[in-house]
């Protein structure tokens, strides 16, 4: 069984009144156990120079689970965003230098997380996934 | 403006035969935010369900943070997204377990649990549309 924790920073002297500063950890586990994740696609990096959107993650190749994913827009220009879109419907736009963690329950091939880069240039994702 | 850093850390000594430690770190100018701690009535898409986001409460973008406070794990949270469906989720975090997404800052977020009065953090920032007010205008 492989132990891997994902750490959460939120930080902010000037948000409120009140200094923001949390910092929260989690063990990265299959669903429902204290069993750790022991598959990984390791962080990789995906290079596209189209705006089509395409699959990152197949949901039927994952199974039913309890998977989590980092994704980062490696971009630096500031205009430049990927869509992230799950079970067929948008999560959010990953701005550059973005990044996203979130656990993802695979369970049919509706479930891929798919990605549209914002630009037709050169344009790159750093992603990894722990899965069941 | 605010300045909001927000960072990740994921690490295994395990998981491969190289040690991970990935990092990532951006700092973000945002003029709003806040960190809520709440309990969730709803054990049902669209039945006493919270919402977490409020379509257009922040203009342009708009990032969510979760963090499910239950100690047992099976005892869910479901995120989802609920202008467009009542059943897809975003994401469904176990107990203990966390999450930290951009959201389509037109659409509103929702989230049920497992069991009734599950209790979470959570906080969305961004930037401020004064357009759309929580609690009504008062007229």
């Amino acid at each position: 069984m492989a132990t891997t924790t994902a750490t959460l920073t939120l930080s902010s002297a000037d948000l409120t009144g009140d200094a923001l500063s949390l910092s929260t950890t989690t063990t990265l586990t299959k669903a429902g156990t204290v069993t750790g994740l022991n598959q990984t696609t390791g962080v990789a990096r995906k290079t596209t120079s189209s705006s089509s959107q395409y699959v990152l993650f197949d949901g039927d190749a994952y199974g039913n689970g309890s998977h989590k994913v980092y994704i980062k827009n490696t971009s630096a220009v500031a205009t430049e965003y990927a869509t992230i879109e799950i079970n067929s419907e948008q999560m959010g736009k990953l701005y550059a230098g973005d990044w996203t963690f979130f656990p993802w329950e695979a369970n049919a091939d509706t479930n891929d997380i798919k990605i549209q880069p914002s630009v037709s240039t050169s344009f790159t994702l750093e992603y990894a996934l722990f899965y069941e | 403006m605010a300045n909001l850093r927000v960072s990740l850390n994921i690490a295994s000594t395990d998981v491969l035969s190289s040690a991970l430690s990935l990092s990532a770190e951006k700092v973000m100018s945002v003029d709003s935010g806040s960190l809520i701690k709440a309990k969730v009535k709803g054990t049902a898409a669209d039945t006493n369900d919270m919402i977490v986001y409020l379509a257009n409460d922040k203009s342009e973008r708009a990032y969510l943070y979760i963090k499910n406070l239950e100690t047992e794990l099976e005892n869910y949270v479901y995120l989802r997204n609920e202008t467009e469906s009542d059943t897809a989720l975003a994401s469904k975090l176990g107990g203990g377990e966390f999450t930290f997404i951009p959201l389509a800052p037109d659409k509103t977020y929702a989230v049920y649990a497992t069991k009734v009065d599950t209790v979470i953090e959570y906080g969305v920032f961004g930037n401020d549309n004064s357009s759309v007010i929580y609690g009504g205008s008062g007229s």
